[in-house]
Order: structure tokens, then C-alpha cells, then sequence
């Protein structure tokens, strides 16, 4: 049987089919490759129009690579990891969270969650953390992508949707402001949406580096910009005075949909565009031309991501950007608007029911007590049974280990090791833990160095609902049966729950965990309460908020905002002084990044031949002007280091990155990972950490024993 | 504990920053403070009054202070009060209105004013201490008037004046080519005003741009249909008499004979600070109120300076005994939002607890300051000494470098000085990208790429690296969501593959966002153009 699904991978959830073929039953030829037990092909969906990119495309090639975990591994004695039974396994884990929470309190066992789980899983595990296991500790990999602009959208429309508007609503826009992100490269389907922007000759792409996207703008289909890593913020302000200054505001709009404005124009108003220069490399003159388009009055869309998001000032770098565009009165507007690029598969549903620390399911806070009881009662429990908020991710992983700390730390749909700033403070974290237990498909690095590895299921074995870049909410299906010896994650919780003596409810079929979002989510933010499975399958669009007996939402803030007087914020924002540390004349600045064919932490597309084959490595990208000064030639080995950590790779030399920076992909592992040089200082609103601006020396490494 | 009460003379941006950074201090209850605010309007950022006088800005788009949070947490603003005299024995400071404040600390953020030159027919009273005890009500926080047709451009009232010129399309002369000069003669050319610059050095900008930058500069303002009168030292002013009687201005009269006539007359000679409260006070002055880097008076540690007023100088035993002190304010807003800030800071501190106060680290020297012209189509911005030519062998800087590049018929012109190849300084006119990189190099105090030029290619066309590269060459990318290059695609071809759609079976590329189809069909038909067989896709 056929089924309709959609790809494992980035927020655009490209429509796919999966095909089951005979070598889903023959067993592997000695020596070879299995072939995938599927067959992948590209399905007629809104944001992919039948198209998928390469990792869409071999997908399907991790579904039987033999790196796959099919039984569950407890280490022994030795310091082995070793397959066991599942019963050995949950009975361990069961037994070991019992004796460490009666020991040191509920609040030593933590839980993080990822932005690929399905709603169904993001939502259980949300329960399970606060139910089963009575802990306020818990938060999710999310806090890297999504946090800042949720902080953002939250503090500004009172509701944090990613984009407030369908994707096929940029297609025949005329400008579209492109910030901090590479769309080319991350989700590559996209870029069909930017063709009547760049026909119009009005996409502009803010990036410091010359990415594909960039590229995009080429032959006068718009405008690249390179601003100076980190300085984002100040562009946005420079561009929102020239709109106050030259009048073009959107008067009617500010005054009647927004509260803010005086205080807004007073922040601006020292940010004149030659100042704006001094500080961002970019010329006064192209920040005027700038504000000029996107004043111009066509169909505009301003558009963010992780470049100018992850930053200690992410939140406010969001709020700069929506404060422009309400200025210019796009969001709400037809055919204009303000977004922010979810990244993860889920990262917008898994940001909505209850694996954010200070959070319950539909978008509720966790300190609001009509929140609790409604939770509360949809739960069967009484709202004080229910933990306070705990810790943002950084904090949650300080923690590990620590006296009053989490000592048993339970991974789902995350490699921390990888993704998390600092990794190497995050490993000797992990040391310190009594016990890891990691639910993974394959051995990443996390799971490596898990105590308990239990092996779960992939995108095409498992049933679920995910919610895309836009707040569609669509159906996950399964083309074929796991192997045997993986299991669901549903089922997994449900084990763990009874074993720990929970009374709480623990569906194991997806539609019953999804009847209970419902009636959770219900009035909630984000209300699923009218979307079921019936309604997915067949066919209906179904943006959230979706109240039970009403309809979808593909368009927001037509009508009002979702703050109760129904306006708008301003929010002034400012740069902090001392923010990040400014540059010494040897170091440069170093940027993270993706490449096009791999995902996230890499745990999966490291994994499939074709990708990997592509790009086997980490590079480290440099200006051939800073690499003359530096002694380093193309291909050459170096040393990327602060007083964190070193990465060793290879050199790529491009003119696509500005001579002060240096970009590395954040794909790799070990000593290629690039964490080990990001900082764990945090955005003090939203706890995202600084991806973006690290200051490294970029050294030829001279192997030992070698000549020169 | 009783506040610390502060009184500020001054609300202009500098006045207006300090006051803002102190907030939480004043709301805390742990500092009292008093603004005494001078001008009748709330704190503009002076930095736009050119674009205001061509109707370019709105006054409410300067505005920089935040009067009614500041008055919510406590503040006092006496907005239109001025102060005219200073007593420091009895800590006091009298107003206008006849009231005296009390202070504890007294900050002086009076700004500076225009210069006015010497001009036979313009009245220019000294400020000397002499005459301000004599005409204390004239002289004291008060500026000059000036002759009808005549203008500085300071404030709102002077903007006004210029913008009813502008709006009348009447002749602008502009006396003096400093970047407000020009900024101003740029703006109002723009505007449509006819407008004619007179200064007296060999080139504008002298102060800032040498020789080469100067001549490029002053092509390019020709270009606008500016005139520029360059070596001409004005001597006076001649009058005509209005039909109500009004005796207002004709012409610039030069030192060799020129006449320049004109409806208005802008003084742009530089600006000089407001030290009168000082002076009479009995505080050192120079240039500027003397203070030393932590921003306290020479002459009394109760009272600051910041902002265009101050002049910043160590007080050692040698420049205690000089008469002629070094440096200048910068009359520049960063430097002055720096010193405010910092201020802030030590009476927050202070207010907090009282021996910290003391023991808050001087704020570092400046460096020398960037300076930018705000012009829509002439691009100048420069820093430091660049008066070195390439050719130059000093002996006093045997590593001081200097590379340049000039395009007077583009009106490109651009000079990096570096010592040790760190940039010291630099000119540039007409080449932006090329600028603003050289300002962030200059701010960072970073190492000059080896190949100069690299900067120049900013603002040339290859500054594209994908422009000059070879689309159909076998590594270029054709399908950016599969990673399909043009090699590949060639690969496929010769397998046999040779339609868009055998090519994306076998590749992939074009299977994704589809954008790339139409350049795969031409890779295809290049290669089989190539080949000398018939196209199936042309």
C-alpha cells in the first residue's frame, strides 16, 4: 500500500508518497547497501508543488541502513553498550527514575524533547514529564530555533504562529525581505515562492554571507546585503528611521492597529543611516533604497530566521523586524505580511503543547491559573498536581549533575551534543548525570553516551499529525510495519508511565493522544480543538486556531490582533551595550550554519550514503584574502578555536563570506563539531543562545611530525 | 539617605541619553534630578536639523528625549527655563524664572553654537569674562542675533528659516565647506534651491579629505549643480533695503573682490561651546569646560561636563602649569552618548553607595572620529591623518603605508593609510561599499587584507563573485535543491538522457521547487550543440 506522507525532515513538510517495493520483505545482499524498503515520490502539496529536494528524495535510505537501532542497549558492567530486552530496559529505567527521585525530588529528572516529534508525541511527553514523572524539568531543542521569534510574536500579536499567512500567498508578491535566512539551502522548495519578488526585482536578502539565496537576487531580481555579523538589529533600526523619517509611514494603520508608536519613533531617531553604516558595513544610501521598496506599496513581505534570530539579542533583532512591518501596516494586510521560517519538521507544533519549560498544551502558560485547571481537569488531576515552569534548555543542561540539579535526564528526538551551544560544557554535564536515557533511531552521538539507548520508530512506521512552517496541521502515515524490536515513543511513554505508577492516561494509538491535544488545546492559543483525523484525511486545509465547530485560520490579524484590545505592540527595542564583545584584529567572527544536504544535528543524513558522499565533512569557510594573511591554502587542514573548544577541518575558501568571518556548517560531530565554539550566553528573554557570533582565530594546522 | 540631588543644564541629545540612563536611579528614589532644559522644545537630535531645514524630516521624527517617562520616574524637566548664573559656594544654580535649584552634583551639557565669523556688517560679541559680567542678560545661554537674510544652522529657528529659502527655490550662499556646510548645500540643491558653497581653503572638507579626495569631492558637488568658490576668505556683507523697510541680505562680499549674492546667507563655520555658566562661575575653560577623563571639572569635584561643552584633559603636573590646553570637544554625538552614559553609570553607583562612586574607571580616550557626509548622491566619509601620499619617505613613520586609487571622471576616489598594517586613517569619496567596509576595519583597529584592492572590488561590479563566474562551466550549480551541477548534468546527458525530464529521473535536478528547468534545457542543448547532434529540446 501507498502512503500519503510527508517528508521526515525541515518545516516546509513537502507532500511525499511512499511506495513500499519487494525489498522491503527480501533480505539484505551480503556486502551491499539494503535497498530502501520504499519508493519516494514527490506529491502536489502548497508549500512543494510535486518537488523535493535531495534529502527528500533519500529519505527513504535510512529506513533500512544497517546503523539502525532495533533492540534496546544498556551499558554493562564494562562500559559497553549491550541489546537487551524491552522489559530489561524499561524496568531499569522505571526503577532507576523511582530511586533517584526519591532520593533528591522529582525535579531531579529531566526531560528533553525535540522539534521533530510528532504533536502527539511533543503533547505526551509534555504530560509525562509533568505527571508521571512530577518534574517542572523539561524543554526541547526548540529553544535553539524557534524561542526568539516566539518571544517576539508573543510580545507583539499576542500569539506565536510562524508564518500568520499561507506560503502560496508570497508567490506574486513584489517585495520580499529576506533576513537571515538560506532558504536555497535549508528548504529548497521554498524558493518557488520567491519567483514573483525576484521577477519584480524585489527580493533582498540580508545575509552576511553570499549564500544560494543571496545568489537569488542576482541580475536584478533584487538586492544582497552583507551586513557585519551580529549587527542586524542595528540595520533593521536604521531602516525603520529612514521609514519614519521620509514619511512613509503607514499613518492610518499605526494609529488605528497598534499602541507603541511615540516611544518607537523616539528609539529610531538615533539610528540615522550613516550611523547604521558605521556600525553594519552597509552603505547609508542602500539602506534608504531599502526602506524606499518596501515603502514602495506593492504586495511586501518581510520574512526572519535563525541569522538574525540566534543571537543573545534574538528577541529583540524579531521585534525590529515586525516593528518595520508594522510601520509599513503589512501585517494583516492582503497580500503582505510579517513571518518568522520555522526550521524543525515540528518546530511550530512542537513549540504548542507543553515541551517548552514554562508552557501547557495550546500555547498556555504554565503560570496562568486558568491554564492549570483547564489542563488540570482535561487531565483528571487536581492543577496543583500539575509542576510549576522549570528551565530553559541552557539552564535545564547547567543543571546536569549539579547539587539541586537533574540527574537523570531522559533525550527525545534531540542529539544535544551536537546542537547545543558550548557542547563541551554540555558533555562534561552529561558525566555528571546518574543516568542518560536516549530514544533514538540510530546511535548519535547523545545516544553514545546513553546509559539507556531504546531504539523508536521513523517518520514512515509511525502515525501522527505534524504542524508545518504556516500552522498547517497535517497528516503522518506509515507506509510499512517497523522492525521488529523498535517501538513507538506513545508506547514507550505509556510503559514508563504505568511502571512508574502513574494513574494518568497514556494513549498508545496517535488519533486517542490527538482526541486529548484536542480537549487540552481547547480555548487555548493554539486550539486544535475542531481539527481530527477525519477531517485531515480527507483533504481539507486545516490552519490552527481551528475552535471546535468553526473553521480554520489560514490568514491572521485580518481583522484584529490577539492581545486583548486587539492592537498591535511597538515594542522599542535598543542594542545593549556590551552585548557581544567586539573582535581583537586576529580574530573573526564565526557564523553557523546548514548546508543543503544535511539536517540538523546530521545524526540521520550522515547516515545515507548520497549525502554524506556529498559532503562528508565539516569546512570551514574563509575569505581568500584572510586566508593569504593566515597562511592557509583551499583544502588545507586548520584549527578553529576560543576559549571553548577547538574544531578541526578542512578550509574552503569562498568569496561568499566576508573577510571578518568564517562560517562552519554545525552538522558534524566530535571534534568537527561547532558547538564546541558557540557560547551558552542566552537571549534574556527568550534563552536562546548565541549561534551567530562567536569570536574564533582561525589557525593552519600543522600535523605533527610534518614539514614547514 | 536623602537622594543625591543632580541638576543638568542642557537637553539636547546628550542631556537627554544621561537623563535616560539615570531613570532607574531617579525612579529608585535613590537620585533626585532636575533638568534645566533651555530650549522650549524637547530633545531633538541635532544630527537631522540639516534634513529638517529641506523639509526632508519631521520634528517629530528628531525627537530623542522621553519627557513623559522621564517625568513619571520622578525627573524634573524645566523645558524654556534657562539657567544664567552658577553659584558654587552655595551649591546653587539660578534660573530665569528667579528660583534657584540646590544640587549636590551639577552636570553641564549646554552644547556648543555656531560660530560666527568675522564680517564687516555682522555684530560678534566676545564672551570674555569681562563682557559676560557686563551683559550677563545678552550674553549668558543666549545666542547672537543676526541680520535679517542672515542664518546659522544650530536649532529649529535657524532650520525654519533655511527651509522657507528652500521652499522659495531662492539662492542659498552657504559660507564655509565643512560636512555640515555641505550636507546642508547638498540637501537644498536636491531640494531645488540654487545654491552656491563659498569657503576659503584649496578644496572642500579640508579639515578631512586631502588633496585628491578633496578635488574628486568638489567635481562631484559641481556635478549636482552646486558652484563652489573655493580660496576665498569672506570679508563682509552687503545689505539691501526690502520694500518694508527691513535691511536684509544681498551679497558675500570676499577679501579679493568677489561678490555673491544671494536671498540667504547660511554660516557654516564651525560651532564653538556654551562655557558662558562656566566661565562666570570661575570654572577652568579652554575651548571647552576642562575636565579631566572622569569627566569631573579641573576647578571643582561637584561639577561635570559632558557632550559638546566638555574638553577632556588628563590634568597632569605639565598640563596643569599649561595655559593652552590640548584637544577640542569632538562636536560629535557618539563621543558625547558615550560620556553620558558613563556619567550615568558613576552617579548611579554613587547615589547607590557612595565609596563606589569614586572608584568607576575613567571612560578610555576617543578615537579619532569618523566623519560622514549625509548626502543622497555624494558619498564621502574619512577619518584621521591621510594627508601621507604613496610616495612619501618619513622618517618619523617608517611603517606607515598608503595605497590609493583615483577616478576623477567617476568621481571615485579612495586612500587607506595603515601603520603596521593597521588602518589609521582613510579617504573616500563616491565608492560606499568601499567606505563603510573601511569604517568597520577603522572601528575593529583590524589589518588591511595584503591586496588593497580587494576593497576596492566593494563597488565594482565583480564585486558579484557569481557575475564573473562561467554559469555552464562543470561545477556551477544548476539545481539548487538536489545539488545538480552543470558536469553532472552532462554526465546524464551522454548516458543517454537528454530531455529535462530524463535528466531529473536520473539526477533529480529540477525535481524540487522546478525553478531550474528552463537552464537544465539549455545545459542540454549547449552540450548537444557541443556534441553536434540534433537538440531534443531546443
Amino acid at each position: 500500500m501507498a502512503a500519503e506522507t510527508h517528508c521526515p525532515y525541515c518545516a516546509l513538510q513537502c507532500a511525499m508518497t511512499l511506495t513500499p517495493t519487494d525489498a522491503a520483505a527480501a533480505p539484505a545482499v551480503q556486502g551491499a547497501a539494503p535497498a530502501a524498503p520504499v519508493t519516494v515520490a514527490g506529491r502536489d502539496f502548497p508549500t512543494n508543488r510535486g518537488g523535493l529536494c535531495k534529502k527528500g528524495w533519500t529519505s527513504a535510505e535510512l529506513l533500512a541502513a544497517p546503523s539502525r537501532l532495533t533492540s534496546p542497549l544498556v551499558r554493562d558492567a564494562d562500559g559497553v553498550l549491550r541489546e537487551t530486552t524491552w522489559d530489561a530496559a524499561l524496568d531499569l529505567v522505571a526503577g532507576r527514575l523511582r530511586g533517584i527521585r526519591s532520593e533528591h525530588g522529582a525535579d531531579a529528572v529531566g526531560v528533553f524533547g525535540g522539534g521533530g516529534l510528532t504533536n502527539e508525541k511533543a503533547y505526551l511527553l509534555g504530560k509525562f514529564a509533568r505527571l508521571a514523572l512530577g518534574t517542572s524539568r523539561i524543554d526541547y531543542n526548540g529553544r535553539y530555533c524557534m524561542s526568539s521569534a516566539a518571544a517576539a510574536g508573543n510580545r507583539a500579536f499576542g500569539i506565536d504562529r510562524g508564518l500568520p499567512f499561507p506560503l502560496t500567498d508570497l508567490d506574486d508578491s513584489e517585495t520580499i525581505l529576506l533576513l537571515g535566512t538560506n532558504v536555497a539551502e535549508t528548504m529548497p522548495p521554498f524558493i518557488g515562492h520567491l519567483t514573483g519578488a525576484q521577477a519584480a526585482g524585489g527580493l533582498v536578502v540580508v545575509d552576511p554571507r553570499r549564500t544560494a539565496t543571496a545568489r537569488l537576487t542576482d541580475d536584478g531580481q533584487g538586492l544582497h546585503v552583507q551586513p557585519a555579523p551580529g549587527t542586524d538589529l542595528m540595520l533593521l533600526l536604521g531602516l525603520a528611521h529612514v521609514v519614519i523619517a521620509e514619511r512613509l509611514v503607514d499613518d492610518a494603520y499605526v494609529s488605528a492597529r497598534t499602541t507603541g508608536f511615540a516611544a518607537l519613533r523616539r528609539s529610531v531617531a538615533q539610528w540615522w543611516p550613516e550611523r547604521v553604516q558605521s556600525v553594519t558595513g552597509v552603505p547609508a544610501a542602500t539602506i534608504r533604497a531599502i526602506a524606499r521598496r518596501l515603502a514602495s506599496g506593492g504586495r511586501t513581505y518581510i520574512l526572519t530566521g535563525r541569522g538574525v534570530e540566534q543571537h543573545v539579542d534574538g528577541t529583540d533583532t524579531a521585534t525590529a523586524a515586525i516593528n518595520l512591518a508594522l510601520l509599513l501596516g503589512l501585517p494583516g494586510r492582503p497580500g503582505s505580511g510579517y513571518g518568522t521560517l520555522t526550521g524543525q519538521g515540528n518546530g511550530q507544533g512542537g513549540r504548542e503543547h507543553g515541551q517548552k519549560c514554562d508552557q501547557l498544551p495550546g500555547y498556555r502558560k504554565i503560570t496562568d491559573p486558568a491554564a492549570r485547571a483547564h489542563v488540570a481537569r482535561v487531565w483528571g488531576v487536581e492543577p496543583s498536581e500539575i509542576p510549576g515552569p522549570g528551565l530553559p534548555a541552557i539552564e535545564l543542561l547547567g543543571s546536569l549533575g549539579r547539587p539541586d540539579g537533574v540527574r537523570a535526564l531522559l533525550v527525545h528526538g534531540s542529539n544535544l551534543v551536537v546542537s547545543s551551544p558550548n557542547v563541551a560544557e554540555v558533555r562534561r554535564g552529561i558525566e555528571r548525570l546518574d543516568l542518560l536515557v536516549v530514544c533514538d533511531f540510530v546511535l548519535s552521538e547523545t545516544a553514545a553516551l546513553a546509559d539507556v539507548v531504546l531504539p523508536v520508530l521513523q517518520w514512515a512506521e509511525e502515525e501522527g499529525t505534524m504542524t508545518n512552517l504556516e500552522g498547517r496541521v497535517i497528516r503522518r502515515r506509515p507506509a510499512l510495519a517497523p522492525p521488529p524490536g523498535a517501538r513507538d515513543e506513545l508506547w514507550l511513554l505509556h510503559e514508563l508511565a504505568s511502571r512508574l505508577g502513574s494513574t494518568a492516561r497514556f494513549d498508545t494509538d496517535p488519533e486517542a493522544v490527538f482526541e486529548e491535544l484536542r480537549l487540552a488545546s481547547e480555548g487555548g492559543i493554539a486550539d486544535y480543538s475542531g481539527i481530527d483525523y477525519a477531517l485531515l484525511d480527507s483533504g481539507a486545509e486545516a490552519f490552527w486556531p481551528f475552535p471546535r465547530g468553526g473553521e480554520g485560520s489560514p490568514r491572521l490579524f485580518a481583522e484584529r490582533f490577539h492581545h486583548e484590545d486587539g492592537l498591535a505592540r511597538l515594542v522599542a527595542v535598543a542594542p545593549r551595550t556590551g552585548a557581544r564583545p567586539a573582535p581583537s584584529p586576529d580574530e573573526l567572527t564565526l557564523v553557523t550554519g546548514r548546508l543543503l544536504e544535511h539536517y540538523q544535528s546530521g545524526a540521520q543524513t550522515r547516515r545515507v550514503p548520497e549525502l554524506l558522499g556529498a559532503q562528508p565533512d565539516a569546512r570551514a569557510a574563509i575569505h581568500p584574502a584572510t586566508a593569504a594573511r593566515l597562511g592557509i591554502a583551499d583544502d588545507e587542514p586548520v584549527e578553529v578555536a576560543n576559549e571553548r573548544g577547538t574544531v578541526r577541518c578542512r578550509a574552503r575558501l569562498t568569496t561568499d563570506i566576508r573577510p571578518d568571518a568564517v562560517f562552519l556548517p554545525f552538522h558534524y560531530g566530535d571534534e568537527q563539531a561547532a558547538n564546541l565554539l558557540t557560547s551558552d550566553a542566552v537571549d534574556p528573554i527568550s534563552s536562546m543562545p548565541e549561534f551567530k557570533t562567536n569570536l574564533v582565530r582561525v589557525t593552519r594546522l600543522v600535523e605533527a611530525g610534518a614539514d614547514s | 539617605m536623602s537622594p543625591l540631588r543632580i541638576v543638568l543644564i542642557g537637553y539636547g541629545p546628550v542631556g537627554a541619553r544621561f537623563v535616560e540612563e539615570l531613570l532607574p536611579a531617579v525612579r529608585g528614589g535613590a537620585v533626585a534630578l532636575t533638568v534645566v532644559a533651555g530650549e522650549p522644545v524637547e530633545a531633538y537630535n541635532r544630527v537631522l536639523v540639516a534634513e529638517y531645514a529641506v523639509g526632508n524630516a519631521d520634528l517629530d521624527a528628531m525627537l530623542v528625549g522621553d519627557r513623559e517617562t522621564a517625568e513619571a520616574a520622578g525627573a524634573a524637566i524645566l523645558l524654556g527655563v534657562r539657567a544664567t548664573r552658577i553659584d558654587r559656594g552655595a551649591h546653587l544654580v539660578h534660573l530665569s524664572t528667579g528660583e534657584a535649584l540646590p544640587y549636590d552634583r551639577l552636570v553641564l551639557a549646554t552644547g556648543s553654537r555656531a560660530n560666527v565669523p568675522t564680517l564687516d556688517g555682522v555684530e560678534r560679541p566676545r564672551r570674555d569674562l569681562a563682557d559676560l559680567e557686563r551683559h550677563p542678560d545678552r550674553l549668558v545661554a543666549r545666542d547672537d542675533d543676526l541680520p535679517a537674510g542672515v542664518t546659522a544652522l544650530r536649532d529649529l529657528d535657524d532650520a525654519e528659516r533655511v527651509l522657507a529659502a528652500v521652499r522659495g527655490r531662492r539662492r542659498i550662499v552657504v559660507l564655509g565647506a565643512g560636512v555640515l556646510g555641505l550636507e546642508l548645500a547638498l540637501a537644498a540643491a536636491h531640494a531645488g534651491a540654487q545654491v552656491c558653497v563659498v569657503h576659503h581653503g584649496p578644496h572642500p572638507m579640508p579639515r578631512n579629505l586631502d588633496r585628491g579626495g578633496g578635488h574628486v569631492l568638489r567635481s562631484a558637488l559641481r556635478r549636482t549643480g552646486i558652484t563652489v568658490i573655493a580660496h576665498s576668505r569672506a570679508e563682509a556683507i552687503g545689505f539691501r533695503t526690502d520694500a518694508d523697510g527691513t535691511r536684509r541680505f544681498d551679497m558675500l562680499v570676499t577679501a579679493d573682490g568677489k561678490q555673491v549674492r544671494g536671498d540667504l546667507l547660511v554660516l557654516s563655520c564651525g560651532v564653538s561651546p556654551r562655557n558662558e555658566l562656566a566661565t562666570l562661575a570661575g570654572l577652568r575653560t579652554a575651548v571647552g569646560v576642562v575636565v579631566g577623563p572622569d569627566l569631573r571639572s579641573w576647578s571643582d569635584p561637584d561639577v561635570f561636563a559632558i557632550g559638546d561643552c566638555a574638553q577632556v584633559v588628563e590634568r597632569t603636573d605639565e598640563t596643569a602649569g599649561r595655559r593652552i590646553l590640548p584637544g577640542a570637544p569632538s562636536g560629535l554625538i557618539g563621543p558625547g552618548w558615550r560620556q553620558a552614559e558613563h556619567l550615568a553609570a558613576r552617579f548611579a553607583a554613587e547615589a547607590a553607595e557612595p565609596a563606589i562612586g569614586s572608584t568607576v574607571a575613567p571612560l578610555p580616550p576617543e578615537r579619532d572620529a569618523i566623519v560622514m557626509l549625509k548626502a543622497e548622491h555624494v558619498d564621502v566619509v574619512a577619518v584621521g591623518d591621510v594627508s601621507a601620499d604613496p610616495w612619501d619617505d618619513d622618517a618619523l613613520s617608517p611603517r606607515r603605508r598608503v595605497a590609493q586609487w583615483a577616478d576623477p571622471e567617476h568621481l571615485r576616489y579612495v586612500k587607506m593609510v595603515t601603520e603596521d598594517g593597521i588602518l589609521t586613517g582613510f579617504a573616500s569619496v563616491g565608492m560606499p561599499r568601499t567606505a563603510a567596509e573601511l569604517t568597520l576595519l577603522f572601528e575593529r583597529r583590524a589589518e588591511l587584507p595584503a591586496d588593497r584592492s580587494l576593497l576596492l572590488r566593494f563597488d565594482g561590479p565583480d564585486d558579484d563573485p557569481s557575475a564573473n563566474a562561467d554559469a555552464f562551466a562543470p561545477e556551477a550549480t544548476v539545481c539548487w535543491c538536489n545539488g545538480v551541477t552543470v558536469g553532472r548534468i552532462h554526465e546524464s546527458a551522454a548516458c543517454g538522457n537528454t530531455t529535462v525530464e530524463c535528466v531529473g529521473r536520473d539526477t533529480r535536478a529540477g525535481t524540487g521547487c522546478g525553478g531550474c528547468r528552463g537552464r537544465i534545457a539549455e545545459v542540454l542543448a549547449r552540450a548537444a550543440e557541443a556534441d553536434g547532434a540534433p537538440s531534443l529540446t531546443a
